[in-house]
């Protein structure tokens, strides 16, 4: 595993001029890994953030779903396997889950999600998953938590050539394939990635003689970028990604024959961005531009299709200023986007938008960090509320440190909320939501546990409701209808240790959530009281094998919390086994096999759409 | 009787008749003299169907999972019956699901050769269902006509764009087409033996039909609603209802409804014709020859479907994602007699 150094630690904490010299530390400092969100490190001291990296995201390369399901505190609903997806933290729903790309939100301008099967796992370096409110730093739609998608750059002394292949064959005529290029030099790290998947997807359904008809899908994703330092206090970088999906959407149950749906995405996104670090500031400027667009097919035979598609400009630029004297750092961000959206339905809008950031944060004495961060946004549809955020963490003893955080964010309306022809409701205001969270962080050589109480509460909740406009009954309109009182615990544990030629690695999360809408005083909907996985991995010398497990509590689909419609809990095991055919220096070649569900359970997170039964999937990881 | 056509109400009369010579008269099952409720469903939850008993003291919910451990799907449209069984059409499912009227056993289902199935009438031994065909097409809808004892479709008849309702008198069967995802303005009326098919021209979009006592046709247009591109409403269509000469197939009477008045529920009880606009329910008598000038009652909520019996006005306060509500009144004191929860998306309602 490469020594974990962020590019901004370099240039926060030691000067240009340092990093140029040939003293121990620059010395030290073999590689250097260079991240576009170089803020995200520093403004997260006070939350948990899980960190995702290769090894794990080798082990769920065939969904993005099923990544997350088994391996973050995210509960996440799935239109069956591949198919449409949401995911959500702490009870809030799946539109105030903000994903972002490289520090930038693509949360669809639309809907206000992302559809996490359109996201290809494996062609990112690595996946934070931060918990708790976000829209200081990402905007709309960060409430429940966010998902951090992010491609690294890495200087080495040392010029290098990485080639991967991953090719992978399961069940349902499966396969996930990957090839990433990796060049690394001083001054000049390049990278390319290609990925292909694609599946038949028509797995039985478990207590039925069906199968998941209509589940088939193909994607294809090219990720590509470079990162250059032009001088020793300047860097260029660049990132680009493309991806090109087809899925059909598979029928439920009690006739799955009866599907015919289809659904192509496409979506790409460029970002420079170019930083400068000297003496006490650093500034970097980022330009993106990203393009989204959705055909959905009611008939996979016909042409006819409805769409939705958005253009994205955006300019931001961060200044931050260190008072060396005082372990401070002062930053100020700005951000200027501009969106072109339409759908067949709604003619193209434009949309602008204007932030302004502060940023302030202070160690003393390596005990105690504390920050402060204020944000106004100025939108061209709607106001904004000013959002703030303040974070502290202390380390109380050696291996104990308290943290603690409290935020104001928000979830903008989407385009189809306000201006869906004849339903869309342009009076609709931001949902807010207030939110504070403590936690207790034990960590040591082998041993980490991360226990924190949230709390969250919702105002103005967005909902579409057949009554949402009296003047006209029956006729589903969007309304600020709810408010939310989300409280509760999330737990994360890990541990590793090395016994000899063993290796043992054990990851928990756990969450239990108590959601209410404080009018009805019920349960919210599709909120699963509790949440655990975890997975026990073991590795002697050539050998690893790793045991996944995920429980999910039952959910109610109903606001009243009907019994009559309730989803039930389950519990789903994977396993796996590895062997090393080949270790030298440069080169590494193993082969696994994984069987997904091992106990072939019939589960399910929308009703009569059964989740995969037994499967199996073998996987050669080939790099040179 | 507004969901029975003429063929189920000779059904009932048969059973009452074997009923009669019994000795004992045993319970055909748990769901006999009673109400059944048949809801669409939505992404919250199944399409089902609730029972109420008709002194109001039993209400049971999802009476087809429970009995059947099975879920219906969405969305369920409506249900037809025979003497034995009802004929539950979903139409998002493509399937009718066959169960025992009294016990909701499942007996069978035909999953095969509908395209979004809406309506069924039965007329001997054969269904006949309407079914708009592929939401692309305009052109390719028509009338399934189901064997009943092998639950196959065994041919279909083309009809006009947006089939919905469809009932069976003499040997005739009369289609309202009410436009599926556009508009339509016509009535079928199809020669059982021949599958010869006629057509009538009404206000836009009919919907629900009766047989008055002189056997004349009766038939609902809501009239439509027009929007530009940007769904602004730049028009209407006029409302009406047509009764209808089976004979000569001409309009005998029809009674117009003002520009931007939309009807969507009637009922024919008692010589009686009970129609809704929004949530106000208004009478009039069967021959009217104009509208009513004020409602009988104003029902709570969401009105999606409505039935009658004797005093009893039984509404639906429809809701997709929730329970709905079962709101009955008395028609003679106007006040709210009843209140169950029923089915989620409650549309329809049937005397059992």
């Amino acid at each position: 595993m490469k020594k974990y150094v962020l590019f901004f630690l370099v240039i926060g904490t030691y000067t240009c001029n340092v990093f140029g010299q040939k003293d121990s530390l620059a010395t030290l400092l073999k590689e250097v890994i260079v991240v576009a969100d170089k803020s995200f490190k520093k403004n997260s001291k006070s939350s948990k953030v899980v960190a995702l990296k290769d090894s794990v995201l080798f082990k769920n390369t065939e969904s993005f779903a099923s990544l997350l399901r088994f391996n973050a505190p995210i509960y996440i609903r799935e239109f069956g396997a591949g198919g449409t997806s949401s995911a959500s933290f702490r009870g809030t729903s799946s539109s105030n889950t903000a994903v972002i790309w490289n520090g930038i939100n693509i949360n669809s301008i639309n809907n206000g999600q992302t559809g996490f099967n359109s996201l290809t796992v494996s062609l990112f370096d690595d996946i934070n998953i931060r918990s708790g409110g976000g829209s200081l730093e990402y905007g709309s739609g960060a409430i429940g938590g966010t998902v951090h998608l992010n491609d690294t750059f890495v200087f080495k002394d040392a010029e290098t050539i990485e080639n991967q292949f991953i090719v992978s064959a399961g069940s349902y005529n499966t396969s996930n394939n990957l090839y990433k290029f990796k060049y690394f030099s001083n001054n000049l790290a390049v990278k390319f990635g290609v990925s292909y998947n694609a599946s038949d997807n028509d797995y039985p359904l478990l207590g039925t003689n069906l199968n998941n008809e209509n589940g088939a899908y193909k994607n294809v994703s090219f990720n590509g970028g470079f990162s250059h330092k032009i001088t020793k206090c300047s860097e260029l970088n660049l990132y680009s990604t493309t991806y090109l999906g087809e899925r059909l959407f598979s029928g439920e149950l009690p006739n799955p024959l009866v599907a015919n749906d289809k659904y192509k995405d496409f979506n790409h996104r460029n970002l420079i961005t170019y930083s400068i670090a000297k003496n006490n500031y650093t500034n970097q400027v980022n330009i993106a531009y990203l393009t989204e667009e959705y055909r959905f097919f009611d008939d996979k035979n016909s042409e006819n299709f409805n769409f939705g598609s958005s253009e994205r400009y955006l300019v931001s630029n961060r200044f931050g200023y260190d008072f060396k004297n005082i372990n401070a750092t002062i930053s100020s961000f700005t951000e200027y986007e501009s969106i072109f959206g339409k759908t067949d339905q709604i003619s193209e809008k434009n949309r602008r938008q204007f932030s302004q950031s502060i940023l302030f944060n202070q160690h003393i004495n390596n005990l105690f960090f504390y920050d402060v961060k204020i944000r106004k946004d100025f939108n061209s549809d709607y106001k904004v509320p000013f959002t703030y955020a303040v974070g502290t963490k202390l380390k109380a003893f050696k291996h104990l440190s308290f943290r603690a955080n409290a935020s104001k964010n928000f979830r903008a309306p989407t385009y189809n909320d306000l201006f869906w022809p004849g339903q869309g409701n342009l009076s609709l205001k931001p949902e807010t939501a207030l939110q504070g969270e403590f936690g207790i962080v034990y960590a040591n050589k082998n041993f980490k546990i991360d226990v924190a109480g949230f709390y969250i509460s919702a105002k103005d909740k967005i909902v579409w409701s057949p009554n949402g406009d009296p003047q006209r009954a029956g006729i589903w309109t969007p309304i600020n209808l709810s408010d939310s009182k989300n409280k509760g615990v999330e737990a994360l544990l890990e541990y590793a240790t090395n016994i000899g030629a063993h290796t043992l690695q054990i990851n928990a999360n756990y969450s239990y959530t108590h959601a209410k809408n404080t009018e009805t005083d019920t349960f919210l909907i599709f909120v699963p009281k509790h949440l655990f996985n975890g997975s026990v991995g073991y590795q002697y010398k050539k050998i690893s094998a790793f045991y996944q497990q995920l429980y999910t509590g039952a959910t109610f689909t109903t606001e009243s919390n009907s019994p009559d419609f309730v989803i039930p809990s389950f519990f789903v095991g994977n396993v796996g086994v590895d062997y090393l055919f080949l270790k030298t220096a440069q080169t590494k070649l193993s082969l696994g096999v994984k069987i997904n569900n091992v106990l072939n359970q019939l589960y399910f997170t929308q009703p009569r759409r059964p989740l995969p039964n037994r499967n199996f999937n073998l996987n050669i990881n080939y790099k040179f | 009787m507004k969901k029975l056509p003429i063929t189920l109400a000779l059904a009932v009369l048969f059973l009452t008749s074997c009923k009669n010579s019994e000795e004992d008269i045993l319970p055909k099952g748990d769901f006999e003299n009673g109400i059944l409720i048949s809801g669409e469903g939505s992404g919250a939850g199944t399409g089902s169907i609730s029972y109420v008993s008709n002194d109001f003291t039993i209400t049971d919910n999802l009476i087809f999972k429970d009995v059947n451990n099975l879920e219906l799907g969405t969305f369920l449209q409506s249900v037809a019956f025979d003497s034995e069984n009802a004929f539950i059409v979903v139409d998002n499912q493509n399937t009718i699901t066959v169960a025992d009227r009294f016990t909701f056993e499942k007996r069978g289902e035909i999953t095969t050769d509908l395209s979004t199935p809406r309506f069924m009438a039965i007329a001997g031994n054969k269904g006949y269902v309407t079914n708009w065909g592929s939401t692309a097409s305009a052109t390719d809808d028509f009338i399934a006509v189901v064997d009943l004892l092998t639950l196959t479709v065994e041919s279909t008849i083309p009809v006009g764009n947006g089939p919905e309702r469809i009932i069976e008198r003499d040997n005739k069967l009369y289609v309202s087409h009410k436009g599926a995802f556009t508009t339509n303005n016509i009535i079928s009326v199809i020669d059982i033996t021949s599958k010869e098919v006629k057509e009538v021209t009404v206000k836009d979009n009919p919907d629900e039909m009766y047989f008055n006592s002189a056997g004349q046709l009766i038939a609902l247009s809501s009239g439509r609603t027009i929007f530009d591109a940007d769904f602004n409403v730049i028009g209407n269509t006029l409302g009406s209802i047509a009764t209808i000469d089976t004979t000569s197939l001409s309009i005998t009477n029809e009674l117009v409804f003002e520009l931007g008045e939309h009807p969507s529920l009637m009922v024919l009880e008692n010589n009686t014709l009970y129609y809704n606009l929004g949530s106000k329910i208004y009478a009039i008598p069967a021959d009217a020859t104009s509208l009513a000038t004020s409602e009988i009652i104003t029902a709570e909520g969401f009105l999606y479907g409505f039935e009658v019996e004797g005093d009893n006005l039984f509404t639906l306060n429809a809701n997709f994602s929730d329970v709905s509500d079962l709101n009955v009144y008395s028609i003679a004191t106007k006040l709210k007699t009843q209140t169950k929860e029923v089915a989620l998306g409650a549309s329809k309602i049937y005397f059992n």
